[in-house]
Parts: structure tokens; sequence; C-alpha cells
């Protein structure tokens, strides 16, 4: 049964969710009407060649058959939808229905989080209303609301198969949790950021943290390869089967992207690219009649390649370099000696892998900051260190206040607003570390980047669209981007600093 | 969002509690008051928001448009033409037919369009213009008319330390009279500007409060200036002001103050106008349109109830009717206007007196406006919005139950008018939403509600749900194309008859010495 807070938080978030229905949705509405059509419509041979839409299908097979099932509602409640030829379709009837897909999957999230919180109660009991909150936190985060429930995705889903993966971790089930992270990276091959973690946890934990010689070791790594492979081949085997497996690898890593997306999420490469315009323009100034600029700068390329005018190339090879090294206080959380390696462990350790590959990762998308915020979310719900909610408080606002720039009509400027102030003052305010707030908890240099995105929110969606729309559109943005890396990067270093040195 | 109510769990005795006035509980257990205003008025603001970008009146429905049209019309008269021809100016299109407030209000808003875009408000080619970008223009001057009257106003009387509330039930009061779906939904869906008439009676409620007299008459003034449906309240703003009158030892002063500050506000509206008789006649006529008729479409007040037994329209002439229901009015408004009255004048000074005068004004107004709600000539089914904001009013005094369900019978009486705008989403997360807030129909905010109510709000809840559902899926049958608006409009009226005469035994029992106590303010539970 839901107990009666419960039923408030699922059903005033469901209230403003419903409301939303006619606000902006982005090319993703289409991108996924346009999969249930496919996965609906045509044989499963033909599901990742056909490209009569220009959004293909590109994400792993397992989404595909969650598509497909979708599919079978969505045909009874309007056959339009399912149509392959009927590109664009986005009647009242089609926008409800993949509205309320949305609405309904991410019921996974909030039964993933109530086990979730319910396994780390037993490992690390705090106060219940502390859990409660941060569940709650979780669950209405401006990331699930702005991102799934407006611009359109199922991030809610997908994130809940995390949860669910980690709480299965959490009550001591190894193995389910490795079925559950494997059948997540079947729905999403982005969440193989993480996959170090998982590696790492499950080969200490599970292969060589329990009793017994080598041979019961060896038994154990067979049975966790077992049921690795058995969900892999599930998902994949057909498509393999079917000789797809070349096509299969090219739609879902088009490695033709530049370093930065057409918005430089928040990371170091935002810095790195911010740094070389800054240089750039001092050049410029310094020997006014230099070389121009060069024709793709990082900020006008929508996908193109990411040029320098400065500082060297980033090559691929060379940020796959920089998130492996990044990885290492990820696996040290997990191989200390004479510390323990338990799931709350693993908890820390996917955050911090998340971080990683959102910091130095290749193309990365400022949506990908969900992964680190939620399983966050788990480790402020019991019994957080202040550090922790302090890196939890700066990180959640930077992070959240970037992905703004998504919704960038002026119909969604209020709800945005409005929408990211309530969670922070509600998180900053209701978060607690022993008796103290999160906001009690800061320090004086955090509060007043807290409180600065407030400017840089007048400065950037109120003033510089009118004032700079015609020199220099992409001003605003950078700024966004660069302040808001600003955070993200102490975050990590002050949760790597948490997560190994305090016991 | 609803991470408020979160956490009255694990304690078994707050279950079963009224979920807003749990949030602020435990706002106040873990000593984060701080965060309830802004949270309050942030959660208004994204609802009201989230409502508005649905449907409005006259959508895409050429040539005439609905309200939204009219009043984006009155923006281009005003700012293109002098006062003068404002009220003559093509009436058949949208003539001006408010006071001149809201023409000053649309003159306002028109010159800040013009300054944005001049294509929004352009004389005559503007006409039905409906980019989205003149729609969110239009949608934000109510919020932002809202926020300046009528937001203040609630938030400040519910501060006033001269009502006795807890905490947390102030703030209580306070989010319940701020998203308070009718309003809501007519204002930010349908489109109008009822919270700006609607917070100047606010204000006078709580310059009332404060005993600021002539504050709250020219609050007053200005609000029937803005709207004349204010007038439906000026029975009982008379009857408090005079009853002040006659009872001080400066009475006498106070009415000549109140005169000149009633003929100073008005006359100062008027005063583009004030030269020429025939201008101020011409005002009067747009402003009173006896020759509608007597009641507008289907409306859940007493005459249109009548109708479906004895068609009073065809049997009667005009006159005679205006006569009728200006007669049935001063019948059903007087008595509650002389207890008033009376009782203001009775009243020994003290520290209480100030708190019972603001009550006893309070369930005043919310009778006489609605004895004009059911019985005067010429009402909207929209009119019931103003019995709703000093109802609103009376949270604190132990009408949770009753105020709870005024409102849930309001929605339902208005929600023809709401489909109409194609605001079916909104109307029911918000009747759901207000049921589950208010507990109704299952338990009430404060004071339980008897057993044999709370039976009959179950079935009354039943009756709402089975002419929805019939509406939804069983078409009227040919005979009787309006047999559901009907039937709404017979249980609507019932209600508010049932309610009107409610309020007026409680405002009779309100301050008598056993009854005081009873319902009281809401006891602070440890």
């Amino acid at each position: 049964m839901l107990a009666a807070n419960e039923a408030a938080v699922l059903g005033a978030g469901a209230a403003v969710k419903l409301l939303l229905w006619p606000a902006y949705r982005s090319t993703d509405f289409e991108v996924h009407r346009n999969w249930l059509a496919i996965t609906a419509s045509l044989p499963l041979r033909e599901w990742y060649y056909e490209a009569r839409s220009e959004w293909t299908l590109d994400y792993p097979p397992l989404f595909a058959w969650f598509e497909w099932a979708l599919a079978h509602a969505a045909r009874l409640w309007d056959p339009r939808i399912v149509a392959v030829d009927n590109l664009g379709y986005a009647a009242a009837s089609c926008v409800a229905f993949q509205r309320l897909t949305v609405l309904v999957s991410e019921l996974v999230l909030f039964a993933a989080l109530r086990r979730a919180l319910r396994a780390l109660a037993r490992i690390r009991p705090g106060p219940p209303a502390q859990a409660q909150i941060a569940a709650a936190l979780v669950f209405l985060s401006p990331g699930f609301l702005l991102v799934d429930h407006v611009h359109f995705q199922y991030n809610g889903f997908l994130l809940g198969v995390l949860v669910y993966s980690l709480a299965l971790a959490l009550e001591g089930r190894d193995l389910g949790a490795a079925a559950a992270f494997a059948a997540l990276l079947c729905l999403k091959h982005i969440f193989v950021y993480v996959a170090p973690a998982y590696f790492v946890y499950l080969l200490r934990h599970y292969v060589f943290g329990g009793r017994g010689g080598a041979a019961q070791r060896l038994a154990r790594l067979a049975r966790l390869a077992a049921v690795v492979c058995a969900v892999l081949c599930a998902a994949l085997g057909p498509f393999v089967a079917l000789g797809q497996a070349r096509q299969l690898a090219a739609r879902l890593f088009p490695f033709r992207r530049g370093l930065c997306h057409a918005f430089w999420a928040p990371n170091a490469w935002a810095l790195y690219v911010a740094a070389d315009r800054a240089l750039a323009a001092a050049l410029q100034l310094a020997r006014p009649g230099a070389r121009p600029p060069p024709p793709h700068a990082a900020t006008r390329g929508l996908v193109g390649d990411t040029r320098f005018a400065v500082l060297p190339d980033v090559p691929p090879l060379a940020t796959l370099a920089a998130t492996l090294a990044a990885l290492a206080p990820a696996c040290a959380v997990l191989l200390r000696r004479r510390r323990p390696c338990g799931p709350v462990q693993l908890v820390q350790a996917v955050v911090l892998c998340a971080h990683a590959a959102f910091l130095f990762g290749w193309h990365v998308h400022e949506k990908a900051v969900i992964l680190v915020l939620a399983p966050l979310g788990l480790l402020v719900a019991a019994a957080p260190s202040p550090r922790v909610l302090r890196m939890h408080a700066v990180l959640s606002v930077a992070g959240f206040y970037a992905l703004l720039p998504l919704l960038f009509g002026a119909q969604e400027l209020p709800i945005k607003a409005a929408v990211l102030l309530l969670w922070a003052l509600c998180s900053l305010a209701l978060l607690r570390a022993g008796p103290a707030s999160a906001w009690a908890c800061l320090t004086r240099p955090e509060r007043l980047y807290i409180a600065g995105h407030v400017p840089l929110f007048a400065l950037a969606e109120l003033v510089a669209p009118s004032l700079f729309a015609r020199r220099l559109p992409f001003l605003p943005l950078a700024l966004v981007s660069v302040y808001t890396a600003l955070g993200v990067v102490y975050a990590w270093l002050g949760l790597a600093r948490a997560f190994l040195c305090e016991p | 969002m609803a991470r408020r109510r979160v956490a009255t769990g694990g304690n078994g005795g707050r279950r079963g509690m009224d979920p807003v006035l749990g949030w602020f509980r435990f706002l106040e257990a873990q000593g984060a008051q701080g965060i309830a205003l802004p949270v309050t008025l942030l959660f208004s603001l994204l609802v009201r928001w989230c409502v508005s970008l649905h449907g409005y009146s006259g959508r895409g429905a050429g040539p005439l448009y609905g309200d939204y049209e009219a009043q984006r019309h009155w923006m281009e008269i005003t700012t293109h033409l002098p006062a003068a021809q404002w009220y003559h100016y093509d009436l058949q299109y949208w003539g001006l037919d408010y006071p001149p407030l809201t023409a000053f209000q649309s003159w306002l808003c028109g010159a800040v369009a013009r300054r944005i875009d001049p294509s929004w408000v352009a004389l005559d080619a503007s006409r039905g213009i409906e980019t989205h970008a003149s729609k969110l223009f239009m949608r934000a001057t109510v919020v932002a008319l809202e926020a300046a009257v009528f937001v203040p106003a609630v938030v400040l009387l519910f501060r006033s330390r001269r009502l006795q509330m807890p905490w947390a039930a102030r703030q209580a009061a306070t989010f319940c009279a701020l998203l308070q779906p009718c309003l809501v939904l007519v204002d930010h869906g349908h489109f109008q500007y009822n919270g700006v008439m609607l917070g100047f009676v606010v204000w006078a409620v709580h310059f009332a409060l404060c005993e600021q007299h002539v504050a709250m008459a020219v609050a007053f003034c200005c609000a029937f200036m803005f709207k004349q449906m204010a007038l439906y309240f000026a029975p009982a703003v008379f009857a408090f002001l005079l009853a002040r009158c006659v009872r001080g030892p400066r009475g006498a002063r106070l009415f000549v103050r109140l005169g000149l500050a009633v003929v100073g506000t008005v006359g100062a509206m008027l005063l583009p106008w004030i030269r020429s008789p025939a201008q101020l006649r011409q005002i009067l006529v747009r402003v009173f349109p006896v020759a509608r008729g007597l009641y507008e479409d289907k409306v859940a007040n007493v005459w249109c109830a009548a109708s479906v037994v004895v068609k009073l329209r065809s049997l009667l002439d005009l006159g005679s009717l205006v006569r009728l229901a200006t007669a049935a009015t001063a019948l059903a408004f007087l008595p509650a206007c002389v207890h008033l009255f009376l009782a203001i004048r009775r009243q020994r000074p003290g520290a209480q007196a100030a708190a019972d005068a603001s009550r006893l004004l309070r369930y005043c107004l919310l009778n006489t406006s609605l004895a004009f709600f059911l019985f005067s000539f010429q009402v909207h089914e929209k009119s019931i919005l103003l019995p709703l904001a000093p109802a609103l009013l009376l949270l604190g005094d132990g009408e949770g139950w009753a105020v709870g369900w005024l409102v849930q019978a309001a929605l339902f009486s208005i929600y023809p008018l709401l489909f109409r705008d194609g605001l079916h989403m909104p109307y029911w997360v918000l009747a759901v939403g207000w049921a589950a807030l208010c507990r109704c129909p299952a338990r009430p905010a404060d004071a339980p509600a008897p057993a044999p109510v709370a039976r009959l709000q179950w079935l009354v809840a039943l009756a709402m749900g089975a002419i929805h559902a019939a509406h939804a899926l069983v078409p009227p049958p040919p005979a009787l194309p309006d047999l559901y608006v009907v039937l709404n409009v017979a249980l609507s009226c019932a209600m508010f008859v049932a309610f009107f005469a409610y309020f007026n035994y409680r405002q009779f029992t309100c301050l008598r010495p056993g009854a005081a106590q009873q319902p009281g303010p809401k006891p602070k539970t440890a």
C-alpha cells in the first residue's frame, strides 16, 4: 500500500505533469513516435535498416522491444500513431498517448526508489523523513520534469532500471543487480559509462568477496558470466543471428559527431573550448589583423567537428584516455584495502563513474547529468556527511540549471524558472546532515555560487537574447555552460574526496 | 510540486490529516518556515502558467471569438482612440462594457504591447490575432496583474496578527486561497481579469481588519470601478461602514471622510468623461445592460433553475422581471446586512472587536454576493467567483469543510463553460487536486463535518460524477439537447441555495458565546 505522503508526491507530481501536456516538445517526440511505428509495423529484420524518417532507430534492442510493447497500446489508442509513413504526426490523441507513456513508465523509478530506500535504511539507518524527502526530490527533480515531461524522453524509466539494479545490490542480490544492469545496457548504451563500477564491484564483492577457495570463485564467476551473457544474448542475439551486428553497431555508435554538442555540456571540454575562445579573442586584441577565427567554431557547429584557434585539438582518443584516467577515484572507492567494498560503495562508484564520463566524455549531452544526480540522491537519502550534501547542492543546482537552455521558448520560461527554484528551495532547506540543513552546511563561496545562478538567469534568459542576439548569439549559452561547468568540476573533486577519505 | 506534503509519514497519529496543513506543519517541525511562502507563491505561479498553456475562450472561433478577444480588443481601442470614443467605438464588435478602471488597465497593457510589437494591438487590423507571441503576452498580463493586486492582498491578510490562527493554518489558508481552482481556471484558462477585482475586495477586507476604513472604501471603489459585478458586495460593505459611522464618537467625521473618499475615487476614475453627461450616460448604459435579459446562457441561479418549471421570461415583460429580481435580491441579502449592521453597532470596543467584526464582514460579503448570484438580474455563470473570494477568507474560521465543498460545487457549475474552451485537462486535474487537498468529500480540513453532511457529500459527489459520465458517454436525447447542462444547473443551484442558508445561519450564530469556541481557530496539535 502507498502511504499518504507517497500518494501526495505521486499525485501532485502527476498533476503538474498532466498540465504540461501542451507545452513545447522537441524532435525527440517525433523520434519516439517513429520508433513506435517502426517496431509496430515492420518485421524485426528491418528495424535497424528502416530510414524513411531521418530519426532512425539508434537505441539498443531492448528499448526497441519497449517501444514495440507500447506500440500495441498505441494501435488500440489511435492506429495512425503507428503508421510508418505518417511522419510528423502530432494530433492531440498522439500527444496524449505519448505523454501518458512517459508518465506511466516513470512509475518504474518510483517503485525502484521505494525499494532502494528500504534496503538502504537497513544498511545505513537515518531519519525516515530525510529518506522520503530525498526520494521525492529525485522523483520530482527538474531533470525528469523538464527533460521527460516537456522536452520528451524516457529518462525516468531508464534511471528507474538503474536504481532498481542498485536496489538489488543493496539487498545483497548481486546476480540480480548484474542482470538488471545488463538489461539497462541493452535499453540505452549510454549507461556503459557506469559499467566499470559494476564490473569492479561484481568482481570484488561477488566473485572474490564470498567464502571458499578458487574453485568456488570460479563457479561464481561462471554464474555471473552466464547471467550477463544470457541477458545480452536475449537482447542482441536475434539481430546478430540475422547478420546485422555491423549495422547495429553503426546505428548505436555514430562517431562522426564533434567534441562538444551545439550547446556545450557543462564539463571539462566546455572550459577548454571557452579558454581557447578567450585566448583567441585576446590574441586578436593584441595583434589586430591576425588570422580570423576558424570557420567551424565549436559554438556554431551543430554536429560538425570542433576546431580550435589556439589550443591543440582534442582527438576522440584523448577524451577516452582522460575519461579512463578520471575513472581512477571511482575504482579506488571499490578497491581500497582494509576498507569494505559494500553496495554503498557501489553507489558511490556509480556516481563517480557517471560524473567522470560526463566531465571528459566525447560529445556529452547536458542531459547526462541526470545519470549522476539520481544515484547521488540515494546517497543523500541515508545519513549523508555534510560534504556530500554540499556537493549535492552545488552539483544539482549547476547541473539542472544547465538543462534550462533545452527549453528555449518564451512560453517555457516561467515553467523552468519556477520548477528549478521550487526544487532548489526544498532541497536546500529540507535535506539535512544531522541537524544542519544543506544551506547551513554550505560554505560562503558555495552559497554565493548557488545564488549566482539567479543573476545568471536574468542575464542569459532575459537580458542577453535582446542585447546580443545579432552580434554574439552564442554568448549567453557559452556563459551558462562555463558557469555551470565550474560547479560540476568542483563537485566532482569534492565528491571524490568525500567518498575516498570519509569513513 | 509535491515534495510538499512529503513527510507526515511515520507519524501514525497524523495520518488522514489535511495534506496542505500537513505540509506546513512538517515545514514547521523541520524549522524551514522560511521557504513556506516562496514555495506557495512559486507553486501557484507554476500551476497558473501550466493552465495558461491550454485553451481559452473563443480560440480560433472567428469572426467574433470570445472573452480573450474582447480583452485584447479593448487594449486596441484604448491605446488608439481618445477616451471619448472608448464606450462608443463599433459596439457590435466587443464594445467596452466594463467600468473605467478596466479601460485604464486595457490602456496600460495595450501601451506595453505597442512597445513590444504594435501588430498585437493595431487598430482594426489586429482583430482576431492569435499569434503565439501575442497569446503569451496576454497570458503574462493576467499573471502580472493578479500578482500585483490579488496575491499581496491574500498574503497580507493571512499574516495579520488580528486573525488568531496558528502559523501552519495561516500558510495553509494562503495556499488554498491562491490555488482555488475556479479563479485559476477562469482567469488563466478561460481568460479574464477577475483576480484584479477580487484582489481589490480582499484589500478592502484587509483594511477592514486593520480598521482603516477610508482605505477600505477606496479599495472597494477600485473593485467596482474595475468590474461592476463587485457591486454584489456593496450592501455588505455599506452596512459595515455605516455601522462604524453610527457607533464611534467620531462617527460623523468618518462618514464625511468616507463620502469624500468614495466620491473622490469614483470621480477621479471618471475624470476623462466628467464634463459630458451624455458620455457618463453612455458608460452607465454599457456597464449595466438591462436589455440583455434575466440571465445569460445557463447559469446555476434561481431564475434559470426555475425556468425548467416556469418560463418566467415568456410570462412577464422585461420591466416586471427587473422589479421581481431586484425585490427578491433585496429580500435575500437584507437579513445578513441588517445583522452585520446591528452586531457591529452593539459591539463593545476591545481587542477582539476588530477580529469579530472582520469575521462577520466576511460572512456577510459571502451571503450578500451569494444572494445576488442566486436572485439578481443578468447573472453570468462566472459570477460564482464573487462569493468564493470571501468564502476562502473564512478558511481560518472553522469553515474548512463548507468552503471546500462550496468551491467544489462552484467548479462543477462552470464546467460546461470550461469544456467549451477546451479546458478539460486542467479542469480534471484541478478538480481532483482540490478534492484531494481538502479531502472532499471524505474528510474536512479542520472541524469535522457532521456525519450526515459527510454522507451527503458523498452522494452529491456521486451525482456530479454521474452527470459528468453521462455527458461524456451518452449523447443527450434529440428532444432535450441541453439535458446535461440543465441537470448541472439544477444540482448546482440546489447546492448554492443550501450553502446560502447555511452561511446565513453561521453568520447569525458564529458570535454567540457558546458557538464562538466550537469551530474557532484551528487547534494547534502538539
